[in-house]
């Protein structure tokens, strides 16, 4: 969910921003990183970011009967890890604001924050955690994408109620979680499930790809996706 | 899917005029929206700005209208949501059930309305008189890490390749009955995204092949066909964002209910 053009405080939007410019230029760090030892990694970077702006134009049939749009932030943080996540979800804002009026210049602080850096951080924690403990990867993945979606909407609720703390914070939170909770779990559930089948077809078809993940993720860490491609 | 604000950043009358200017113009302009404590600037921006769009850059009014319709219908629920639930004091209590309009939240709904259809504006006249390249370009200007701007200028070129290899998927896939019922939706939906994400990584390598033995250094380097603002330009823009600020003051006392 995009918070729109305008729709925040100055005040606001500026706090948003400072709070998630260090984290994108640490993200850009990373890749800088990761590209001059893996010049190969560019393009798939970015071609990785034009598939979740794709992603995110899709539209994802909901049990609801409405309609809404995959966040793809649990898949990028999954893939990537959530500081390359983090810069290639600001990528796809940047993209979403100009070319499809979604999400705003003025908003885009704010939405980095819940879309870019709360959701894959969440979700790759939650992904990490439930590796650890030992669940199957697809309930890994479902947990990861299912929380990544949802703490996403939570923080956009936390972000409009601080803005419009009418009459009170709690008020206005509890309000706007009501609003959310009715529409965006069944969202999450579908975005989760969506998850999974896309992990596991890639498994399934393409193995070797994720292989080539590794460059992006910390070499120590098992993980069976990279397993998946030995 | 169809992104006919890219089709009419490059094919308006304004695609040509001074990125700089224009995107100053847009930014300087929201930032005013922004910090008006009161609704009538506002709406005088999305006004003037809207005649800029339609007039001058001669963006077809009927695609305007529907590029505006999103955010105004979203800003009228705002509205309503403000007046009933948003406030303290009440202005008049309505005959359905225990609704009252408060005065101070149908205040703060106009206010946040304005500001969304007023910037809303600024950011339609950015992404409709300025194609993105030139905007990508001006972020060179101010110091945005070159890594970011690549990334950026590769992703835009492979998205409109990705969007249409995932409709001719999705044809594909109704053609044979993939989107019927909600189980089949979403294995369609599986199938479809992780194709595509397999495509994409191929390509992605395909380009790094290209790019490489067009001698790639780490480095795209684009040509920059602009001038920078001339005198006139920084006069116009002076002007016309000291008399929005002239109007915020003058504003600033007047009481709408």
């Amino acid at each position: 969910m995009h918070i729109m053009e305008g729709f925040l405080p100055p005040e606001w939007s500026i706090f948003w921003y400072l709070l998630s410019v260090p984290v994108v230029i640490y993200g850009i760090f990373r890749i800088k990183k990761i590209t001059q030892e893996f010049p190969e990694s560019k393009p798939l970077l970015a071609v990785s970011g034009a598939f979740m702006f794709v992603l995110s134009a899709l539209k994802l049939p909901s049990v609801t009967g409405s309609c809404s749009h995959p966040t793809g932030n649990g898949l990028g943080a999954i893939l990537f890890g959530p500081a390359v996540a983090s810069v290639l979800a600001t990528l796809v804002l940047i993209f979403q604001a100009l070319l499809l009026a979604h999400g705003g210049i003025s908003t885009l602080g704010a939405n980095i924050f819940s879309l870019g850096i709360i959701g894959p951080l969440f979700a790759w924690l939650i992904y990490r955690g439930s590796q650890n403990a030992g669940l199957p990867l697809s309930i890994s993945v479902f947990l990861a994408a299912f929380f990544g979606n949802l703490m996403t909407y939570v923080t956009t609720a936390l972000q409009l109620s601080l803005a419009f703390p009418l009459p009170s914070f709690g008020a206005a939170l509890s309000n706007f979680m009501l609003i959310f909770a009715l529409t965006q779990i069944p969202l999450a559930i579908a975005e989760g499930l969506l998850t999974v089948v896309i992990i596991e077809k890639i498994i399934q078809i393409r193995p070797d790809i994720f292989e080539r993940l590794n460059i992006f993720k910390i070499k120590s860490v098992e993980d069976p996706i990279i397993e998946a491609g030995k | 899917m169809n992104i006919s604000i890219d089709y009419h950043a490059h094919n308006n009358k304004l695609s040509d005029y001074n990125p700089q200017f224009k995107i100053l113009l847009g930014i300087l302009t929201l930032i005013i929206c922004l910090i008006s404590q009161k609704p009538f600037i506002p709406f005088l921006i999305s006004l003037i700005m809207s005649s800029i769009i339609i007039f001058k850059a001669h963006i077809p009014w009927r695609f305007y209208l529907k590029f505006i319709g999103a955010p105004l219908g979203f800003g009228v629920l705002t509205l309503f949501f403000m007046a009933f639930f948003f406030g303290t004091q009440p202005l008049f209590a309505t005959s359905i059930g225990d609704l009252t309009i408060y005065q101070d939240g149908l205040n703060l709904g106009l206010l946040v309305f304005s500001r969304m259809v007023g910037s809303f504006a600024c950011l339609g006249f950015l992404t409709l008189t300025t194609p993105l390249n030139d905007i990508f370009s001006q972020l060179h200007k101010l110091k945005v890490p070159d890594i970011f701007i690549e990334l950026a200028l590769l992703m835009y070129r492979s998205i409109f390749i990705f969007i249409d290899e995932s409709d001719r998927m999705y044809h594909a896939q109704q053609t044979r009955l993939g989107y019927n019922g909600l189980k089949n939706s979403y294995h369609s939906l599986g199938l479809l995204a992780s194709n595509l994400f397999i495509k994409s990584w191929f390509k992605g390598e395909k380009v790094h092949l290209a790019m490489e033995s067009r001698c790639y250094q780490g480095e795209l380097r684009s040509m920059n066909k602009y001038s920078s603002l001339t005198l006139k330009h920084v006069l116009v823009l002076i002007f016309f964002e000291f008399s929005l600020i002239l109007g915020l003051y003058l504003t600033s006392g007047l009481k709408l209910i």
